[in-house]
């Protein structure tokens, strides 16, 4: 297995607060890697990190062999990272449809002048973008299709993180950064959820996923490998056993008393 | 009439009777505001049109049921547009002000689709459309009178040279959002109009003087129109030269609206953060709409240089760019028809208003605020993209 991104000694300081602190770590091609944490513990600061939103205070990100530290979001897109946020940003006042559509937008080539000028391509190469956002909001669970007209912000909250989802994929991503896909969602469509997310990976063998999660039933899906996080460091990592049985993260849970009692 | 169904689905012969018999409606309300004389007619004609707005608001049906009824059968309807536009002036007849008013209210049409781009689609209120116009008017009148180039020259050129103005506003505005971009627009907008004023080569204060009169293949613009024995007085021909300015706007602005650019702009009006995250190069694309909005200014504006054949500073005042804003604003963001609604309504009402004397602008204000009030979202709101699938 080949590794597909990798984090070094990754510090992100906000004036006195240490959102991250030299956190190391790196995922292979077509694994899942489920990152963990109490409130606040980074989780999220991490993702920013990778996704070039912030440019890491030091330390390096490589991706796919290029080193993308502190690179735009829109070109770390370009090279295949996907991502969703943690509370929903949906072009709410768009349809669902043209939120996918969006994603591909790196997939896309149409300039202005093109636009003008050459408006058979400008829209053959839209009319294949529906084709391919409607096949994806097939393909997932819900009935996310038959609402395709409907603006984004009118749609249900696990409705929401599912088009997130499928508009994350709509880019083709190498790497799929889930930044806590489950909240708001009851217990069937948690299991819809992490349904989806198996059959994302049959269909796409070399897809990578990371994960942030609350739901430790989501975790234990895809138990291969977990990371914690608390106070900005990497505290635990391993397999869900090993990291569950991990004394310092029962105690990041759990607060020090209940964990030694 | 029964209840309506959400779906509303014109047969062929319906949709035909519709478009036609709705433009031909649009057109007589047009003809009738413009030729009204007298407060009472033009309180009347505000009123029914009012009234309209009101229906349109408590039954959404019938927008459905209009666009319906144009898309299927798109041929009928450009084929009545293009008979209404082209024999409008036969209908008005010798009568040069209604003409004016008409040319006016079309190269406003192409304004305020120009500042659409920016405010409508992508949400950057730029208050420098007004001097993207004067660039566009400047360059052609200073090239056609020193240097003697004909009309059709500087109309491109004019257009690149406001392009690069585009430009310039652009790249700070990569830099400032919300409030403070408009304050860079604003001032960007004051430096424009303080420079014409204070340079020698742009005639100061005075301005411009004898911007001669365009021609085309031997017929120059400043003499009647005779079509098949029909005399139109000289205003006919900039009539139509605005006319085909928007429609070249109309398409510009379809098309970019149809494709990924557009969709890119709304991206980014909706949430920037997440408009990076789907690859969009949201300063580029923020640069691009400047760009774009100053390039069909400066078309209006050498339209209107050669049109009134003298120009001065105070046709480019900060003014003009709020005007502009406003129809935007009240005729419908990102609404295509709405923004050239709110264009011809904003030209021609204070013109109409002229009866009420002192209270003109006073009146102007309270009919803009009770559209408004019945029409929150613009007098055309925004529609989705519908890619040929069903309402």
């Amino acid at each position: 297995m080949s590794v597909l991104l990798r984090v070094e000694n990754a510090t992100m300081r906000f004036g006195g607060l240490v959102a991250l602190n030299d956190v190391s770590f790196s995922i292979d091609k077509g694994s899942v890697l489920a990152v963990i944490g109490p409130n606040g513990a980074g989780k999220s600061t991490l993702f920013n990190v990778v996704t070039g939103v912030y440019r890491p205070t030091s330390g390096k990100v490589v991706f796919d062999g290029a080193d993308i530290t502190g690179k735009p979001s829109y070109e770390v897109v370009e090279r295949g990272i996907g991502r969703t946020f943690q509370s929903s940003r949906l072009f709410s006042d768009l349809s669902v449809l043209d939120n996918v559509i969006i994603g591909m937008h790196t997939r896309t080539t149409t300039g202005v002048l093109d636009a003008l000028f050459r408006p058979g391509k400008s829209r053959r190469e839209m009319a294949a973008c529906v084709e391919k956002a409607e096949a994806l909001l097939k393909s997932g669970s819900g009935d996310l299709f038959e609402q395709r007209y409907r603006p984004a912000g009118a749609l249900a909250q696990a409705d929401r993180r599912r088009l997130e989802i499928a508009r994350a994929l709509a880019s083709e991503p190498k790497l799929l950064l889930l930044d806590e896909p489950s909240v708001g969602m009851d217990e069937t469509e948690t299991q819809a959820l992490i349904a989806d997310i198996v059959r994302l990976r049959d269909v796409h063998l070399e897809l990578s996923v990371i994960l942030i999660e609350h739901d430790m039933q989501v975790v234990e899906a895809f138990p291969d490998h977990v990371m914690c996080i608390d106070y900005g460091s990497r505290i635990a990592e391993g397999d869900f056993a090993a990291v569950r049985a991990n004394p310092r993260v029962q105690e990041a849970y759990l607060g020090k008393a209940a964990a030694h009692a | 009439m029964h209840a309506p169904a959400s779906s509303v689905a014109p047969g062929t012969g319906q949709a035909i009777a519709f478009t036609v018999l709705s433009q031909l409606a649009g057109a007589a309300f047009l003809y009738f505001v413009l030729k009204a004389e007298g407060g009472w007619q033009i309180v009347g004609l505000l009123a029914l049109l009012g009234a309209g707005f009101y229906l349109l608001e408590r039954l959404p049906w019938i927008t459905d049921y209009a666009m319906a009824s144009m898309a299927r059968v798109p041929l009928v309807t450009f084929a009545t547009a293009a008979v209404v536009v082209l024999g409008f002036p036969f209908v008005v007849g010798s009568n040069t002000y209604v003409l004016h008013l008409l040319i006016v209210a079309q190269l406003y049409a192409v304004l305020a689709l120009a500042l659409n781009f920016q405010l409508g689609s992508a949400n950057i209120p730029n208050f420098a459309t007004g001097a993207s116009y004067g660039i566009g008017a400047y360059v052609s009148a200073l090239l056609a009178i020193n240097f003697g180039l004909s009309f059709w020259l500087t109309l491109p050129l004019a257009a690149l040279a406001a392009t690069l103005f585009g430009f310039v506003i652009g790249i700070p505005s990569m830099r400032t959002r919300d409030t403070y971009l408009a304050l860079v627009t604003i001032a960007f907008g004051v430096v424009v109009q303080q420079l014409l004023n204070n340079f020698d080569w742009t005639g100061g204060p005075n301005g411009l003087v004898g911007i001669p009169a365009p021609s085309l293949f031997g017929h120059s613009f400043a003499d009647p129109l005779v079509v098949f024995g029909w005399k139109l007085p000289s205003q006919a021909n900039f009539y139509y030269l605005s006319a085909a300015l928007v429609v070249v706007a109309i398409i510009t602005a379809h098309r970019l609206h149809g494709s990924r650019i557009g969709l890119a702009w709304n991206a980014l009006r909706a949430d920037e953060i997440a408009a990076k995250a789907q690859g969009i190069n949201v300063a580029w694309y923020k640069v691009l709409a400047f760009a774009v909005d100053a390039f069909l200014a400066a078309f209006a504006g050498t339209i209107y240089a050669f049109y009134v054949s003298y120009i001065s500073p105070d046709n480019f005042t900060f003014l003009v760019s709020v005007t502009i804003m406003t129809m935007v604003i009240v005729g419908g963001m990102d609404n295509i028809f709405g923004v050239i609604v709110g264009a011809f309504l904003l030209t021609i009402l204070p013109e109409k208003l002229r009866a009420f004397a002192d209270y003109r602008l006073l009146f102007f204000g309270v009919v803009i605020i009770g559209f408004l009030m019945i029409r929150p979202q613009g007098l055309f709101p925004q529609r989705m993209r519908r890619y040929g699938g069903e309402p």
